[in-house]
């Protein structure tokens, strides 16, 4: 798509520092063994989520670089590692890199005498947890055990204990385990849980090892397969009751198992293949279960108000906010009771009221008669007067006028907020927006400043460079005038598909949010058929999809595949042929899911927009080059029928493309797929329903029925 | 250059040490007892006076003072740390004085005329060049250092004058300089512990196995049995945190509450503290005064629904006035709580009180 790798970058400053702490470390080791252990503790960061949850917000600013309790949230993962005794830590960055690395330069983390010495490692490239870490392997960044986390990591466990046990393991029997995942136990329901993250865990009780790992949002029923239960030791556990911190403790052998399976994007591919696996590759996880300390990821909305929540209340001690642990100058506060935070500067109206857990900025005033509970208020900040703040996430520079009322929602930088104006529950406005005046946002607004359907535009290709999205956002912005109806009369801003029904809207809302998952449907396939092919037999463990429908995504998968690498008939025959045993399918399935799919295909590429007639172009080229396929499989009569009637069933499906029907049946009567008695034999007995009856009344369809008659008619006489 | 080497190497170490301060005390106070604390501090400040850049006492007063503000900041509950860089901003003035010759110690009761008179003394003075300045100084805080050391001991020595057989004493909580006390005196002399476990941290437990180990007969109770308890006991024994300006304590979590059961049985109530914990500091700065930790210990977080519907808070120290105080022993004797202010002016110089 047009990205370039962007050459890496590596202060040689630093490299120089640390080869000078190595050859002290190593002058003093005489075994091998003391070696491992005296080496500096590394860590990989990975500073993008890849992902879109937070995204209107994450268009401006990259997520590690937005503040949580007026701190950046990548500063509180670096006192993390820094604090468990890392030295050395590779921040791998890749939407909005230079955001990130300016930031961290102007940080503590890379002044001379930081103890954790911090390289920052960019590349457009990098599209998911899978590419970083095929990337350190391919640079053999990690000489030993290391640890993995996101940028958006809060924590502050003491993971040096689970380090310990790892290593032992590693000790005692030689290198089999290969991660170790840190969990905090927390009951079900406990606000801190993210609920994409939920899952369910069956350990051995002595070893820690993990027997089986599903994750459970979705599923209504869970199903284990039996052999965890029959080998294996005489205790186990099935555990619901953990919260992923995000934090794995991995031995260099992680980077090369991502390099050896490169369709791993996440950890959740990687411990569900290492679990499949096991038996033939003899790798095995293990768990860490704590229940001191605290540790979540902030992987969506709903978990940014509840961790901003705990920090406010002092669950992450010592990382509050009063303790200033980044070193900002001016950046330090005041704690006072009912965890009141003040920054310096504050100036507070006449009768106006902070009642229990609010974080205020520096130089930050508030009007009168204001009553705010529950909040977070950045710096620089303008609050008027009778203005009602519950759960407020109000960055910086932000102006908010007289008379305003905020429910749990988040403001962002240098937004303007006009006076009476009444934002509910889960409103989120991004940068530099204008509300109002007196009007009232209902639950789940979102706006931005960029245009949701240039949105829209860029969305084959979430991971466009800057400059690019920004030349496009500035034509957009000038062609479209904001509506007043959604942001008032003074406003500037566009609402995010709001315009839609109030269905999708809810939808939107919960899926920032992050109560329901809405993932882009292309990838979402795409990872699926890649899983399966990788793990066949993890398909018992986990019925999600029913055999069908997967086989349909796997045919889906050999036929794109066969389509980029230009992959000969026979061999796709073969493995549709391998998979059609793999989900026990029937051959009159094959046919119908082949048909289905091959005459999708520019559906799937282009997506729904389609003319008919563009679509007969891009599928009659396909089916052309497909041909053989589908004569392997329609041999007797019955399957042309079959083929036909999976084709009349498409088409029914999509209405507006019926006129291309008559294209596609021509093209594979003339390719020999199909032959013309099947044909006519499925014109004359096949409607069934009203609608087929209506289909069969297509113009083109019976031209080219009474073509066919006649074509018979002159054969048979020549026959004679 | 080697210059530049030690001076990073010096600057590392002060980063060391204030990221240590900052993470320090995740649960119960500090992870270190406050007497290594103090010779951390003391070690460090030494070496600052050895690599750091400076030509007259003002320089280096300076630099300690900047790095001082920047170590109390670092954990303002931790004033042991204070109170070392200001004993030893107290010496380089000595030092200075005594380079110039003037008398040494006559100085430490002004006069009201000499106040009168001496207007400007302050800084300029300390511009004068010394040769030997530097040595001085890094002898006088090794000498402090030696003092440091012997604290905890020349506390305990004194513990048979106080503690007489069979008496049953109460404690709270632990302290390192109590437990030093307790069992020196168990050498010679037979007598009963109560300890207060001195919940959320529970810290008592780990008092009362010390003392048993070391054949003291020893009891936990709970710290609402405090009251109840009392009436046998003849003596309430504890340590601090801080010895505050006005004689009262900051003291841990809990000891409010003994100092007034004890106050209301008329036992008496004797603090062990060593001089290290005196601080210039009143009880009413509030906002240094208090540290509230993560309130796991409260309410644990793995309780789920619960957290999200209350507020937890789980503060560490409480404030214990002087008047519910009866005697402090500290490594130079035993002193009244109102002799305290004495002590203080004695330790440090006025104008060092506000660093």
């Amino acid at each position: 798509h047009g990205c370039k790798a962007r050459p890496l970058i590596l202060a040689s400053c630093q490299i120089s520092n640390m080869s000078s702490r190595g050859t002290k470390q190593k002058k003093g080791n005489v075994t091998n063994e003391q070696e491992e252990e005296d080496q500096p503790l590394q860590a990989v960061l990975i500073a993008d989520s890849f992902n879109r949850r937070f995204f209107p917000i994450s268009k401006d600013q990259p997520r590690a670089l937005l503040p949580l309790a007026n701190v950046a949230m990548i500063d509180y993962t670096l006192e993390f590692l820094t604090s468990t005794g890392v030295q050395e830590t590779f921040v791998f960055c890749c939407w909005m890199s230079n955001k990130i690395k300016d930031h961290l330069l102007n940080s503590k983390w890379c002044r001379p005498t930081s103890p954790n010495v911090v390289h920052i490692i960019t590349s457009d490239l990098y599209r998911s947890l899978g590419d970083v870490l095929r990337d350190v392997d391919a640079k053999t960044l990690v000489r030993n055990d290391f640890i993995l986390v996101y940028g958006d990591v809060v924590s502050n466990i003491d993971v040096s204990q689970a380090l310990q046990e790892h290593r032992h393991r590693r000790k005692v029997d030689k290198n089999i385990s290969v991660m170790t995942m840190v969990f905090k136990e927390s009951s079900p329901g406990h606000k801190s849980r993210c609920e994409e993250d939920d899952v369910i865990v069956a350990m051995d009780s002595k070893s820690k090892r993990v027997l089986h790992y599903q994750k459970t949002q979705g599923l209504k029923k869970l199903q284990f397969p039996m052999n965890i239960f029959q080998h294996g030791s005489d205790e186990f556990e099935i555990r619901h009751d953990l919260l992923d911190c995000h934090i794995s403790i991995c031995s260099p052998q992680v980077a090369e198992l991502f390099t050896d399976n490169f369709d791993y994007q996440t950890r959740n591919d990687f411990v569900r293949g290492i679990l499949v696996n096991e038996e033939i590759l003899g790798n095995q996880i293990h768990l860490y279960v704590t229940n001191e300390g605290y540790g979540a990821r902030v992987s969506n909305l709903q978990m940014y108000d509840s961790v901003s929540s705990d920090l406010v209340r002092r669950w992450v001690y010592p990382l509050t906010p009063e303790a200033n642990f980044t070193d900002q100058r001016g950046q330090g506060c005041a704690h006072s009771r009912h965890n009141v935070y003040r920054g310096a500067g504050v100036s507070l109206g006449h009768g106006s009221q902070m009642e229990e857990n609010v974080l205020i900025g520096r130089d930050t005033s508030i009007g009168a008669n204001c009553h705010i509970s529950n909040s977070i208020i950045g710096n620089y900040c303008t609050i008027g007067d009778n203005v009602v703040l519950d759960r407020a996430y109000i960055w910086n520079n932000v102006h908010i006028s007289n008379k305003v009322k905020i429910h749990q929602s988040v403001v962002c930088d240098g937004v303007l907020v006009k006076e009476a104006v009444l934002l509910n529950k889960q409103c989120v406005l991004a940068y530099n927006v204008v509300i109002g005046p007196n009007m009232s946002l209902p639950e789940g607004t979102v706006v931005s400043m960029h245009h949701p359907e240039e949105e829209e535009d860029d969305d084959d290709d979430e991971f466009l460079s800057d400059d690019q999205v920004v030349g496009n956002s500035k034509d957009k912005t000038k062609q479209k005038a904001f509506n007043p109806a959604e942001v008032g009369s003074e406003g500037k801003g566009y609402i995010w598909k709001a315009s839609l029904d109030e269905a999708e809207d809810e939808e939107l809302a919960q899926c920032i949010w992050g109560l329901v998952l809405n993932p882009d449907p292309d990838s979402d396939s795409e990872s699926e058929a890649s899983d399966g092919s990788q793990d066949m037999g993890s398909r018992s463990v986990s019925p999600e999809m029913d055999d069908v429908k997967v086989f349909q995504l796997e045919v889906l998968g050999t036929l794109q595949r066969g389509e980029e690498e230009n992959i000969g008939c026979d061999n796709l025959v073969l493995e549709i042929n391998s998979l059609k045993y793999a989900y026990n399918i029937t051959l009159k399935e094959v046919m119908q899911i082949l048909t289905k799919v091959v005459l999708e295909y520019p559906f799937q590429q282009q997506g729904t927009k389609l003319s008919s007639s563009q679509y007969t172009v891009l599928l009659l080229p396909l089916l052309k080059k497909w041909s053989p396929v589908f004569k392997n499989y329609i041999k007797r009569a019955q399957d042309h029928l079959d083929c036909l009637s999976a084709v009349e069933e498409l088409f029914l499906e999509q209405e507006t493309h019926q006129t291309a029907m008559v294209k596609v049946l021509m093209n594979m009567y003339q390719l020999e797929i199909l032959e013309e008695d099947a044909i006519l034999k499925w014109f004359s007995a096949g409607a069934t329903t009203d609608k087929s009856r209506q289909l069969r009344k297509n113009q083109g369809l019976q031209k080219f029925i009474q073509w066919l008659k006649e074509a018979e008619d002159e054969s048979s006489e020549e026959g004679e | 250059m080697p210059g530049a080497d030690k001076e990073t190497d010096l600057s590392e170490r002060i980063e060391a040490f204030l990221a240590d301060l900052k993470r320090g005390g995740s649960g119960t106070g500090p992870l270190r007892g406050s007497g290594e604390m103090a010779r951390e501090t003391t070690a460090l400040l030494r070496r600052i006076t050895a690599q750091a850049r400076w030509s007259s006492a003002g320089d280096l007063m300076e630099i300690i003072r900047n790095e001082g503000r920047r170590m109390t900041a670092a954990q303002p509950s931790e004033t042991t740390v204070g109170n070392m860089v200001r004993r030893v901003l107290k010496i380089i003035r000595e030092e200075y004085a005594r380079s110039r010759g003037s008398s040494e110690e006559t100085d430490q009761q002004e006069s009201l005329h000499k106040l009168l008179t001496s207007g400007g003394l302050s800084e300029e003075n300390f511009r004068q060049h010394f040769a030997s300045l530097k040595a001085n100084v890094i002898e006088a805080i090794n000498e402090l250092l030696t003092e440091l050391e012997g604290t905890t001991d020349n506390i305990a020595m004194q513990a048979l004058e106080h503690i007489h057989s069979n008496e049953v004493i109460m404690t709270i909580g632990r302290s390192r300089t109590v437990e030093a006390f307790l069992k020196d005196a168990a050498r010679k002399r037979k007598f009963h512990v109560i300890v207060a476990e001195c919940a959320p941290f529970c810290q008592g437990h780990e008092m009362a196995t010390s003392l048993s180990k070391a054949g003291i007969e020893t009891t936990v109770i709970a710290d609402a049995a405090i009251f109840a308890v009392m009436s046998r006991v003849n003596k309430v024994i504890i340590g601090t945190q801080t010895v505050l300006a006005n004689g009262g304590l900051r003291a841990v979590n809990g000891t409010h509450t003994l100092a007034l059961a004890a106050k209301h049985h008329s036992t008496p109530l004797i603090v062990c503290a060593p001089m290290f914990k005196l601080s210039p500091q009143f009880p009413n700065e509030e906002e240094i005064f208090h540290k509230f930790v993560s309130p796991h210990e409260v309410l644990p977080f793995t309780e789920g629904e619960i957290l999200s519907k209350v507020n937890v808070h789980c503060p560490v120290f409480d404030y214990v006035p002087p008047e519910l105080i009866t005697l402090f022993i500290s490594n130079i004797g035993g002193n009244a709580p109102s002799y305290i202010y004495r002590l203080m002016s004695e330790l440090y110089h006025p104008e060092d009180h506000e660093l």
